[in-house]
């Protein structure tokens, strides 16, 4: 036995044959989907960051948390429900995402690539130490009625909380579909999202306009950790992690695409779904992270992107 | 005069040293592909763990000493950094997209590792301590110093051979225009993949001191994204394609961190605002400084000079 | 040269080289370092650590100090890991450079490891107070008895992961004969980190070793921290469990226990081989009645103590409303067995001190155990214990062995 390896070398059996319950499948891929609805939500103002301002938004999974913990004040301290208070979220999240691309992201928007980085490394730093030392270490949770609730179809289960989600995923999805493809203000974001440099020689105001999409974008994200902090438990470090989930989505569905980060996060969701049904789940985030490799190599763009790298 | 530091400081300084000079060994190392060819790489953790399991796994279960051991780690990791350059490069993977590509492979590494029963999974293999100089391991601290300063300065020897040579022209080259070094009939693909092989052994090799100066690995600590960010910070902060970049960079980031660790973590209420301090730096630097330290301070020096 | 600047400067070189200046005859203060995980992903454990070691030096100094060497007081010098090995290391080595005698921590065993050799090289004994990891010591054991080092300098008073297994399946099969029901199949469910890991092969292990009349059936793990549990639940509901045990972190737990509910995964209990997130005041806080009669065997403060409940309160008051359960609790007998180290070693020699921890019998440790505070051959605490503890009426209470039982166990569940 080799020396200095644990004393005992059990097994931990990776799964007990291939599990072939048909209920079991079914049931993973129904989670798979609901729960997809989270993800979409958690992408959606990450792609629209990138699309229009070409920005790597590190601090996406930080700015996501703090908004979780906005939700979980206005439940605990004003018992305001966060499917009511994600408005509230929303704004405070809009006004901060204004600030932080006219105050600092606008000043590097030239600059090299691996500055941009650092800069939001920093500030998701930044983010998920103040929250630290406001909230403390320990996990929260939100608790509302709706996240206790499930209703049975047959013998598969669904879970209402994740539900709701989704069916505001959906919405919030067409939403801002609208807004880019109806208004006017989304109009000429797509068009510096296009061309910075075309745009601007057309009268487009870019950095008010960069500023105000990089503004909805963080809206997005503080609506998404609002509605979505009853259903994840969440703790300073879960930024990182959020992040690392949300670029995966967004590569996969295609950054930039409103409709791919929907799309996207239903794939990986299902995919983590059932790769927890076929594998160890504790191996279930190989399957997304091989999801993401086969798209980067075979179409860098997405599913739903539309212009190649 | 590096040299005869040891002999003055106490332990804890010299500790801190090990500590900087590793960091700057690993960021130089990383600066060969990330800052002199211009390929961003953020999961350069990856090689780090799979140079330094593969040195403990030797050396635990068939005894190989670890002076053997790092040349086996830094081959493995140079093989697992040709297989991601490979697709990177050779899909046409650039900026953002091979960032993500990288990370991709880090953290795929850290979830194999945490499942593997045979390299511990997430428990993680434990190296006993017996002070034993042909095990890699030291009774005197000074010893891990002599051999981190080592290690930084052959870290450097490499790049500056690489700048000097056609190597290192080539490389930036492709860094300012890949499409424009094509076009004049740089081998770019070759180029990248030499860079990357070389940036991913060095680091491999690293991954065995790591290892050894630190008796544990578990799968989250040595193939995590914090340790990439750990990396890749230095030699940006100093200048990532410049030759002292990731020394200066090491010089500056691990005595602040250690600063602001010791003067905001006395009060436990207050942990973690030690972290908030060295965010608000990164940004800061970042916002002034955006070329890095060492540049900086040549256009300062020469201002002076003029 | 001036004679004073002579010394002087002789002072200065010495500190600055880190040797000892020539010793007063008794010292006045006794330096202590509590290092810990006080900042980072395990802050929470990390900071409870701190708080109830600050309290225990508290306490020693204000009974008289350590008498045996003059009522001399004990001093707390404070280290933080940050979660990070090498940061753990660091920590180490500026706090024995600062004159630090004794060390104690960390809480995380990849910490602890990468204390281990400073330890060693420094001839500081260490004390954990918290790490499971079998071969923190069992390493350092290893390397005296080949002679690859003089002198074993660290020392657990804590139980290590097979001992949790152990205890574990002992109470499992006790609890279901003395509640006169036999479950056959049993889902293991963990958190694959570090902790969880460990846990789950102790568990399976001496399970296997014991070979007891029931079986684990399936065995389901998680990446940790998790952001969803559906599937997993659903696996270990269509493996149809008698009994559910869960290995958890708090953030695994926020999620497992509502999930179990919601989609009714009927079984006889839900018993845990040993983990956190199942008994901490947020915890209870936050998943109110999914918690109710959940079983976990984790190191315990024994309540039958007279301190035990004193110090329960001086706890919640000093830390602003926490609980004082495992890892505070270790941390406070941590720091009395050290007291009583020094009492018996009189002075703090390293040598000396080592000696003095080999020969302990300590018998006024709160957790409760199986006997005084010993250390045997590999340096661990053989009579380190976990107990049963159940949460009921919301709080969680010591049901198992009797007699550290506070109340009377609940099993099987009674249904919804």
């Amino acid at each position: 036995m080799a020396e200095g390896l644990c004393a005992e070398q059990v097994r931990l059996p990776a799964t007990q044959g291939l599990i072939l319950d048909p209920v079991l499948v079914v049931q993973a891929v129904v989670s798979g989907l609901l729960f997809g609805g989270v993800y979409s939500l958690m992408a959606i103002g990450l792609t629209l960051i990138f699309g229009v301002m070409r920005v790597v938004n590190f601090a996406h999974g930080d700015l996501m948390v703090w908004a979780m913990y906005l939700a979980w004040l206005g439940a605990t301290r004003f018992g305001v429900d966060p499917y009511v208070g994600f408005v509230g979220a929303a704004a405070i999240l809009f006004v901060a995402g204004f600030v932080i691309q006219r105050q600092l992201v606008d000043r590097i928007v030239d600059a090299p690539h691996e500055m941009q980085i650092l800069l939001m490394l920093g500030v998701a730093l930044v983010l998920e130490n103040t929250a630290l030392v406001a909230f403390g270490p320990e996990p929260q949770r939100v608790r509302t009625p709706l996240t206790q609730a499930a209703v049975w179809l047959g013998p598969v289960f669904v879970d209402v909380g994740r539900l709701v989600t989704f069916l505001v995923a959906i919405a919030l999805t067409a939403a801002l579909w609208l807004f880019l493809y109806r208004s006017d203000l989304g109009r000429q974001m797509r068009a510096v999202a296009d061309n910075g440099y075309g745009a601007h020689v057309i009268g487009t105001d870019v950095r008010h306009v960069s500023a105000v999409a990089f503004a909805v974008g963080a809206a997005c994200v503080g609506a998404a950790g609002a509605l979505v902090a009853p259903l994840l438990p969440f703790q300073p470090p879960t930024g990182l992690q959020l992040s690392v989930t949300s670029f995966n989505i967004v590569i996969i569905g295609g950054m930039g695409s409103v409709l791919g980060a929907f799309v996207g996060g239903l794939i990986v969701s299902v995919a983590e779904s059932l790769g927890a049904v076929f594998l160890n789940p504790s191996m279930k985030e190989l399957v997304s992270f091989a999801l993401l490799v086969v798209i980067l190599l075979v179409r860098p763009a997405g599913i739903f992107g539309r212009r190649a790298i | 005069m590096l040299l005869a530091l040891p002999l003055v400081l106490s332990s804890y300084l010299v500790t801190v040293f090990v500590l900087i000079f590793f960091y700057a060994y690993l960021g130089q190392a990383w600066n060969i592909v990330g800052g002199y060819a211009g390929q961003l790489s953020a999961g350069h953790a990856a090689f780090v763990g799979v140079g330094a399991y593969t040195a403990a796994v030797l050396s635990l279960s068939a005894g190989l000493t670890p002076w053997v051991g790092m040349f086996v780690g830094g081959a493995l990791a140079a093989v697992l950094g040709a297989f991601i350059g490979f697709l990177g490069f050779r899909f046409g993977l650039r900026g953002f997209y091979f960032v993500l590509l990288t990370v991709a492979f880090a953290e795929m590494c850290r979830i194999v590792a945490n499942n593997v029963e045979a390299i511990g999974g997430a428990v993680g293999l434990y190296i006993t301590f017996t002070g034993n100089p042909r095990q890699f391991q030291f009774q005197d601290t000074r010893a891990y110093y002599y051999i981190a300063l080592g290690l930084m300065i052959a870290a450097t020897a490499v790049a500056a051979a690489i700048e000097r040579r056609r190597f290192g022209v080539y490389l930036s080259a492709i860094r300012e225009d890949e499409g424009a070094a094509e076009a004049v009939g740089v081998p770019t693909f070759r180029y990248k993949m030499l860079a990357m092989i070389v940036s991913s052994f060095l680091t491999g090799v690293g991954g065995t001191f790591y290892a050894f100066y630190l008796f544990s690995l578990q799968p989250n600590t040595v193939f995590g994204i914090p340790l990439s960010v750990e990396i890749i910070i230095r030699p940006i902060v100093g200048g990532a394609g410049t030759l002292f970049g990731p020394v200066v960079g090491s010089f500056i980031l691990s005595p602040l961190a250690e600063l602001t660790r010791l003067y905001f973590a006395a009060g436990g209420g207050w942990a973690g605002v030690h972290l908030i301090v060295y965010g608000v730096l990164l940004v800061v630097v970042v916002l002034f400084f955006p070329q890095g330290a060492v540049p900086w301070m040549k256009r300062a020096l020469g201002r002076t000079r003029a | 040269m001036h004679r004073r600047t002579l010394l002087k400067t002789t002072v200065m070189g010495a500190a600055v080289a880190g040797f000892p200046l020539p010793l007063r005859a008794q010292p006045k203060t006794i330096k202590i370092a509590a290092i810990h995980t006080v900042t980072g992903a395990l802050a929470e454990p990390g900071q409870a650590c701190r708080m109830a070691a600050q309290i225990a030096v508290d306490h020693v100094n204000g009974s008289g100090g350590i008498k045996s060497m003059g009522g001399a007081k004990l001093e707390l010098m404070l280290g933080d890991t940050q979660t990070k090995p090498d940061v753990a290391r660091t920590e180490a080595e500026r706090l024995i450079n600062a004159g630090a005698q004794i060390l104690m921590g960390t809480f995380n065993s990849g910490d602890t490891a990468a204390i281990v050799p400073v330890a060693q090289q420094r001839r500081v004994p260490f004390l954990v107070d918290i790490s499971a990891a079998d071969p923190i010591t069992a390493n350092v054991a290893r390397a005296v008895k080949e002679g690859q080092q003089k002198v074993q300098y660290v020392y657990r008073n804590f139980p290590t992961g097979s001992l949790f297994g152990q205890r574990a399946v002992q109470y499992f099969t006790e609890i279901f004969k003395e509640a006169g029901v036999s479950p056959r199949r049993v889902v293991l469910m963990h958190c694959n980190d570090l902790f969880g890991t460990n846990q789950a092969k102790g568990f399976q292990a001496a399970h296997k070793a014991a070979n007891p009349p029931w079986d684990i059936v399936e065995v389901i793990s998680w990446p940790e921290p998790p952001s969803d549990l559906s599937t997993e639940v659903s696996r270990a509901k269509a493996a149809k469990p008698d009994i559910i045990a869960p290995i958890t972190r708090p953030a695994s737990a926020l999620l497992l226990l509502p999930e179990l509910r919601k989609q009714r995964v009927e079984a006889m209990g839900i018993v845990g081989p040993g983990s956190p997130g199942l008994y901490e005041a947020g915890q209870l806080t936050a998943l109110k009645d999914d918690l109710e009669y959940v079983m976990t065997s984790v190191p315990w403060p024994n309540f039958k103590h007279p301190q035990a409940q004193r110090l329960a309160e001086e706890y919640l008051r000093r830390s602003g409303g926490k609980m004082l359960d495992t890892n505070s609790g270790y941390s406070y007998d941590g720091i009395h067995v050290i007291a009583d180290v020094l009492e018996r070693a009189k002075s703090t020699d390293p040598d000396a001190v080592v000696d003095a921890i080999q020969k302990t019998s300590f018998k006024d440790n709160l957790m409760i155990s199986t006997g005084p505070v010993v250390f045997n051959e590999i340096g661990d605490n053989p009579n380190a214990a976990p107990a049963m503890i159940q949460i009921l009426k919301h709080k969680p209470v010591a049901v198992w062995p009797k007699d550290y039982a506070l109340s009377k166990f609940v099993f099987p569940r009674p249904k919804a």
